[in-house]
């Protein structure tokens, strides 16, 4: 899951991206907020991490324009700002979810999952088709009650494809997802863990599409 | 306490009384002036009368004369009558003395006999025939106790009804004063009554003596208000401010426990502890504005600008020398003012550190004192960096505000506490783009 940090304090930005990335997050950060709307303009995040005095353009600004282009990814407003007053407004102006400097890592990691999980129509929070059992905050796999060791990109991949079952996601559309910027892409990464999926799990779990992509299929309705 | 209304009455009924007394005075002497001609008269009359009398019967005796008392004047007037050319008294009023009221010369006298003062009219009556010896001394006289006591009725006349009406005046007159006053008492009234956190405006006043006050108070209340919000602002800011290093260091802490690698751990620790002394230095910065706020009671010194900047200047060098930037002290003119040393040093030392820490690409660093003509002292800290965008620049000084782009790590604090020591110093804060039109200049002129 690809997320955007958004934060102007570099030890404060430096430790997002750290500790996102243990919790199994592929992490971009900017630290002002032209650049933010840039990098939302571009690139398929799963959620927004917020801060809100920014320079440049203010977190509240990046929050109006990225709703105004009606864009419904998930936005974490991480602020220092702790009235009531100003949790309205940021709740009002279209964030999801508010957490107050200092914070807990994890509770971090845990809120933006959640949010995640919400905004692809998922309530629970463990994804479950044809007997693979995924859980994202244990990051841990089952395939028909056995626990199946995955690479960390195996497991945000497998967790992209049941996130958005039953739809055809293309090479492209899948690093987008997976990898920060700066990652190094190998040429065949995304074909290399498909089959890696495939061996541990069980082959016809994901559908190749020929000259398109890949699909995670929706079981059959009984 | 001593009340304006107390002092009002006791002030009218005062000078009432003062001028009602005075009026009583000059009555006083105007009568007995009056009073003294028409007695006067009055006992010159008598004398006539008596004169026309005795000198048709004269009798060989001594006669006592009995008298009715008319009213309570009349039996004050005495005479006498001498005949063999004053030698024998013919006869006397009752109340007249024995011993001769005057002597042979005739007219008005005042004559002190047998103790008692007297006012007389003597006059001579010669018989028909022409004898010497058989002329008359005719005096007639008024004790002068008469005429001082009738004057002094005629004043205390005048006096009683002060007596009477001072109190009516007196009651008359707090009434007024206390309806004049009314508008004090109300506006007293408002100001008792308010809460000591109540900083709203008192309604204005159509009163010309009062609506100073109560501009002057509502002036005063904004801007204690002012400063008190300053305050809370300033608080909350601060708060807020050192939120995010702690964040920091919370995050990069967890980091550290969950990361794997040894060099990944040390790098989070090291930032970490980066966090800590950017918590420290902005706790410095608050406290060293906090303190500037009480500031105002110590005495000034005399400053030799120069020096106090050449300590600063030689403790940052190092610093300077490690960043590559050229660190330099340039004296035009000796400068001498009255300040505190130790807060100049401060100024001195968070421009140069702005210069050397947020001056991207600068060499160079120059400090500059010297004199504008008309315009007294002046400090200049330029650099020869990128320099700030106009825009920027105003808002340069603004409590925990840090500019676009900027990559050092700061409080957002030093400008403030630059402003507050030049504000305190009488000395202005500007900012202008170097004299070759790049980097920043930062100039404090000083008054005087």
């Amino acid at each position: 899951m690809r997320v955007l940090v958004v934060e102007d304090d570099r030890l404060l930005g430096d430790a997002l991206q750290a500790g996102l990335k243990q919790a199994g997050f592929g992490v971009d950060w900017v630290s002002d907020g032209l650049a933010a709307s840039h990098a939302l303009a571009l690139e398929p995040y799963a959620a927004l991490v917020l801060d809100l005095g920014l320079p440049g353009r203010s977190g509240l600004e990046v929050l109006g324009h990225l709703r105004r282009s009606g864009r419904r990814l998930p936005v974490l407003i991480l602020t220092a700002r702790d009235t009531v007053q100003d949790r309205i407004q940021g709740l009002d102006q279209g964030a999801d979810d508010y957490l107050i400097k200092p914070f807990d890592m994890g509770e971090l990691a845990a809120r933006l999952r959640a949010l995640i999980r919400r905004s692809s129509g998922q309530p629970a929070p463990v994804l479950e088709l044809h007997g693979v059992r995924l859980d994202p905050a244990a990051h841990a796999v089952h395939y028909q009650g056995q626990p199946v060791t995955l690479s960390a990109r195996e497991f945000a991949l497998l967790q992209v494809l049941m996130l958005e079952a039953g739809r055809v996601l293309s090479r492209t559309q899948l690093e987008e997802r997976l990898y920060a910027w700066g990652e190094e892409i190998e040429s065949n990464a995304v074909e290399v863990h498909v089959h890696h999926l495939r061996r541990k799990l069980f082959a016809r779990l994901i559908v190749t599409v020929r000259g398109v992509g890949y699909l995670l299929p929706r079981p059959e309705p009984a | 306490m001593r009340s304006l209304r107390a002092r009002l009455l006791a002030l009218v009924l005062g000078l009432v009384a003062v001028v009602w007394a005075g009026a009583a005075l000059l009555t006083w002497r105007d009568a007995r002036y009056e009073l003294d001609a028409l007695l006067d008269a009055h006992l010159a009359q008598a004398a006539t009368l008596l004169v026309a009398q005795f000198s048709h019967e004269l009798d060989e005796l001594e006669l006592e004369y009995e008298h009715f008392p008319g009213n309570r004047y009349e039996q004050r007037v005495a005479f006498q009558v001498w005949g063999r050319e004053g030698r024998r008294l013919l006869f006397r009023s009752a109340n007249a003395p024995r011993a001769p009221l005057g002597d042979a010369r005739g007219g008005f006298r005042s004559v002190r006999v047998d103790g008692a003062d007297w006012r007389v009219y003597s006059t001579r009556a010669t018989s028909e025939d022409g004898d010497e010896d058989e002329r008359l001394l005719i005096h007639v006289a008024e004790p002068l106790s008469v005429r001082t006591n009738l004057a002094a009725g005629i004043s205390l006349h005048l006096l009683y009804p002060l007596g009477l009406t001072l109190p009516l005046l007196g009651l008359l007159l707090w009434w007024a004063v206390s309806v004049s006053l009314r508008p004090l008492t109300a506006l007293a009234q408002a100001v008792q009554q308010r809460r000591p956190d109540n900083l709203s405006a008192l309604p204005e006043q159509q009163l010309a003596e009062l609506a100073p006050l109560t501009q002057r108070l509502n002036q005063l209340f904004a801007r204690i208000a002012r400063l008190i919000d300053n305050e809370r602002r300033f608080t909350a800011d601060a708060a807020h401010e050192l939120r995010t290093p702690i964040a920091a260091i919370q995050a990069q802490l967890q980091v550290a426990q969950g990361v794997s690698g040894p060099i990944a751990r040390k790098h989070a620790l090291q930032q970490a502890l980066d966090g800590c002394r950017r918590a420290t230095h902005l706790i410095g910065q608050l406290l060293t504005l906090a303190r500037l706020e009480s500031q105002a009671g110590v005495a000034l010194e005399r400053c030799e600008l120069g020096e106090l900047i050449a300590g600063v200047v030689a403790e940052l060098a190092p610093e300077a020398l490690r960043r590559g930037v050229e660190l330099a002290l340039v004296v035009d003119k000796p400068v001498l003012l009255a300040g505190w040393p130790a807060l100049l040093q401060v100024l001195v030392r968070n421009l140069l550190e702005n210069a050397l820490r947020h001056a991207q690409g600068a060499s160079l660093v120059e400090v500059r004192i010297g004199t504008e003509p008309g315009q007294g002292s002046r400090l200049s800290v330029c650099d020869d960096g990128q320099g700030v965008i106009a825009a920027e620049r105003e808002k340069l000084g603004r409590r925990f505000y840090r500019p676009a782009d900027t990559l050092a790590d700061g409080s957002g604090l030093g400008l403030s506490i630059v402003r507050r020591i030049a504000e305190l110093h009488q000395a202005q804060l500007h900012f202008e783009s170097g004299s070759t039109g790049r980097g920043l200049c930062v100039v404090v002129r000083f008054g005087d």
